[in-house]
């Protein structure tokens, strides 16, 4: 949407909050800088601590200034600074050593934090929350017992006695909980791609690979793969913080594919709605703004029928219960209004979409009755064209039983009255009458050709429209030249026949109004619409509102979806032009 | 003369072999539909096919297709073609298809039964037999457009129908009460205005005269 949407006041104060949160962090970032041994033998590592908390800083206040509603964003950060922590253990000043030693594998949590909170920023479910708690407790509680307990540690001062079996008991028990914590996320994630539908699976797949292969690689890639591998100690640590600082861009990007694609709040779509008045579909845009949910869908209540139905006016499809969609109705007053259909897998809360349902309500309810309108002339117009079917169907069915019944017994009858002639023993008189009696049959018959041909011409049953059209200008008294570029069965029975009744109409029309001297037909299809152009030099001065023929046309065209153009200037005659849709 | 029917209508079919029959010839089969007639005519391969253009199963056009695909497969088989409905554009499928041996009449002209059978012998012969009405649509076509033959006389122009509908120099004095010899002179004239080429042969005579008010 070109549309610029204004920042509210709360996001306003919002974005300011957010320069603070940044100008501290580069602040912090620069100290850490200042402070590490950089000119070190280990100083490509240190190097990279400040650099993936900048990385951690960007990417989080991005998705936080996008998705002010959403966890993820602060979630970021929070893993922004466990990084930063986990760096200043490397400087000499004891209470960041400090810090730091608690908080040493606090990055871990976090990942599996992000985890399981993407895309919402909620935990959902009671597995994930049991988990990522265990991933905090586990990495700053079983943490404790490796320095309380071990007086010749990094930070002797605050050891309280010295145990290594209990530093030991500490450690093994952190590994076996990590395990634990690693299998139920594993399970966790494999259970929602399996309930994703392809477009999520698309952006939670590679994350989620991402993720869990970081998750794994940190803490074992001292342990297996440094020995595995036969790498130095400083290749390792910048392979984890490489890996480490991938985490934030790998979410960045699952965010801007997915749900965080769009910006925007509930006071926002107020705004926008107070300021474009709610246009049609554009209403429902705003809301897929503001949801933040590409496939979010609108539809509107029409009590006569008690159906949803799009803006189209066509029925909405049904949300089924125990899917990835939710759906919320709109309630204006205590009416139903509308309904709200989302990602249930990308928005947790039906409270979120509800409350945009109220701030649209009273533009759904407005516009329902345009779709309420909309959706009765749809019915109309399907009604109107079984009406036209219902009235070809029986012109078929007329034709047809003239042609097998009426028609043949006229035969059959002139062929007996012949016989009668013919048959011995009859006087003059009787062969006269009988002879005067054929001959009168035979003209019976003629004109029953005619209404059979009016009603519904062999030719249009038997060959289709151009051979029709044919037989229509071979009978016309007047010139009528016919361009044909059509091939019989090119489109719809229907369209043919209507076509052709149009044009039997248009050349009945000129013939009895124009005084026309000379008629020209074009008759050819053309990227799936028949076109018909009738043309002549009468009088012109031909009007729809006059007499029913022409405006028999517009209906029969109108039915069908086709386009009826009527130029008729006094004294420049008359050119009629149908399109019709071939399908 | 052996003849094969092809029409769907009992009551008709039925009538027809009876006309047929009465004036002498030999029906050695009578079809429902396309199919039965087509094969039929393989089996007796009779000298005269007269068929309806309407029949089963679809009641489109599959009579006449099955007669122009008859008087290609058999040459010397005649075949006449009824229906309830004249069409120029079937007119000119047959004569095109066909040298001589077609027809081409409404279904009403078998109550006419002598003029009738008169003109299956015709076709059988190797002539042609257009119904009137066909050529009164095609004569007053042409007489919008060209004026050659809005410029022949009224009773030059009944000739011409004739001409166009098969009947030979002697039928056409009959029909209109003329001596042989002022058909003969009319028919010239016609020839003169039209351009057209003179030939004796009646069927090549149709087929002149059907070409010119095709094209014109």
């Amino acid at each position: 949407m070109a549309q610029k949407v204004p920042r509210l006041k709360l996001a306003k104060s919002l974005d300011r909050s957010l320069i603070v949160i940044f100008v501290a962090v580069i602040s912090l970032a620069a100290m850490g800088w200042a402070l590490l041994p950089i000119a070190g033998p280990m100083g490509h590592v240190m190097m990279l601590f400040p650099v993936v908390t900048v990385v951690y800083l960007l990417a989080g206040l991005r998705a936080w200034h996008r998705r002010p509603g959403n966890r993820l964003g602060p979630l970021i950060l929070f893993g922004g600074f466990a990084v930063f922590l986990s760096g200043m253990g490397n400087t000499d000043i004891p209470v960041f050593v400090a810090a730091s030693t608690i908080g040493a594998t606090l990055i871990l949590a976090v990942i599996v934090h992000m985890l399981h909170a993407f895309p919402s920023g909620r935990l959902q479910g009671r597995i994930s929350k049991f988990t990522v708690l265990a991933a905090y407790l586990n990495s700053l509680l079983l943490q404790a017992p490796g320095y309380l307990f071990r007086a010749d540690g990094d930070v002797p001062f605050l050891a309280i006695a010295d145990s290594p079996p209990m530093v030991a008991l500490a450690q093994w028990l952190q590994e076996w909980v990590g395990a634990g914590v690693m299998m139920a996320t594993a399970f966790v994630l494999i259970r929602r791609l399996v309930q994703a539908d392809k477009d999520q699976r698309r952006v939670l797949a590679p994350l989620f690979a991402y993720g869990a292969f970081a998750a794994i690689f940190v803490p074992l890639g001292t342990q297996v793969l440094s020995p595995l591998l036969d790498m130095s100690v400083e290749t390792n640590a910048m392979l984890q913080l490489i890996v480490i600082g991938g985490i934030p861009l790998a979410f960045g990007h699952g965010i801007l594919r997915g749900g965080f694609a769009k910006t925007g709040e509930l006071e926002e779509l107020g705004s926008w709605l107070g300021a474009s008045g709610g246009a049609r579909s554009a209403l429902a845009a705003a809301l897929v703004r503001a949801l933040g949910d590409p496939s979010a869908t609108l539809s509107f209540w029409v009590p006569r029928h008690e159906v949803f139905v799009n803006d189209d006016g066509s029925p909405a499809p049904l949300v089924e219960p125990g899917t990835n969609r939710g759906q919320v109705e709109i309630v204006l007053g205590s009416r139903t209004v509308g309904a709200i259909a989302y990602d249930a897998t990308l928005i947790e809360e039906p409270a979120l979409v509800r409350a945009a349902g109220q701030v649209v309500a009273i533009a759904v309810d407005r516009e329902r009755l345009t779709v309420e309108l909309r959706e009765s002339h749809g019915a109309l117009q399907r009604s109107r064209q079984r009406l036209v079917d219902a009235a070809d169907r029986e012109r078929r069915r007329i034709a047809r039983d003239l042609h097998d019944g009426l028609q043949m017994q006229l035969v059959l009858l002139a062929l007996e009255a012949q016989q009668l002639a013919k048959s011995a023993g009859s006087d003059s008189g009787t062969i006269d009458r009988a002879t005067h009696l054929r001959q009168g049959l035979d003209a019976a018959a003629a004109e029953l050709r005619q209404l059979v041909h009016a009603v519904m011409p062999a030719a249009l049953i038997e060959r289709g429209l151009a051979a029709a059209a044919e037989d229509l200008a071979d009978r016309m008294p007047i010139p009528t030249t016919l361009e044909l570029e059509i091939t019989d069965g090119s489109c719809a029975s229907a369209v043919e026949h209507a076509a052709y009744f149009v044009l039997a109409e248009a050349l009945s029309n000129a013939l009895k109004h124009s005084q026309a001297t000379q008629i020209q037909v074009r008759l050819h299809v053309e990227e799936g619409w028949l076109r018909l152009e009738v043309r002549d030099d009468g009088k012109g001065g031909a009007d729809l509102h006059v007499g029913t023929g022409l405006r028999g046309i517009g209906d029969r065209v109108d039915v069908l979806g086709g386009l009826f153009d009527l130029a008729s200037a006094p004294g420049e005659g008359t050119r009629i032009k149908v399109d019709l849709p071939c399908a | 003369m052996r003849v094969v029917i092809g029409e769907d209508e009992a009551l008709l079919r039925h009538g027809l072999q009876l006309v047929l029959e009465g004036g002498g010839f030999e029906v050695v089969a009578a079809a429902g539909d396309a199919v039965e007639l087509e094969s039929a005519v393989s089996l007796h391969l009779p000298e005269l096919v007269v068929t309806d253009i309407r029949m089963p199963p679809s009641h489109s056009d599959e009579g006449l297709r099955a007669a122009l695909r008859l008087r290609s497969k058999y040459p010397e088989t005649a075949v006449v073609v009824l229906s309830q409905h004249m069409q120029r554009r079937y007119a000119n499928e047959l004569l095109s298809s066909s040298n001589g041996k077609v027809g081409y009449l409404l279904k009403q002209r078998i109550a006419d039964v002598d003029t009738f059978l008169g003109q299956l012998r015709d076709v059988a012969a190797g002539g042609m037999a257009l119904d009137p009405d066909v050529v009164a649509l095609m004569v007053a076509r042409a007489k919008r457009s060209n004026g050659a033959i809005r410029e022949l006389t009224p009773r030059q122009q009944e000739v011409l129908a004739l001409m166009a509908e098969g009947s030979s120099n002697s039928r056409i004095a009959a029909e209109l009460f003329l001596s042989e010899k002022a058909v003969v002179q009319h028919t010239s004239r016609i020839y003169d205005s039209l351009n057209l080429p003179l030939d004796g042969e009646s069927h090549r005579r149709v087929l002149a005269v059907m070409h010119y008010l095709s094209d014109n």
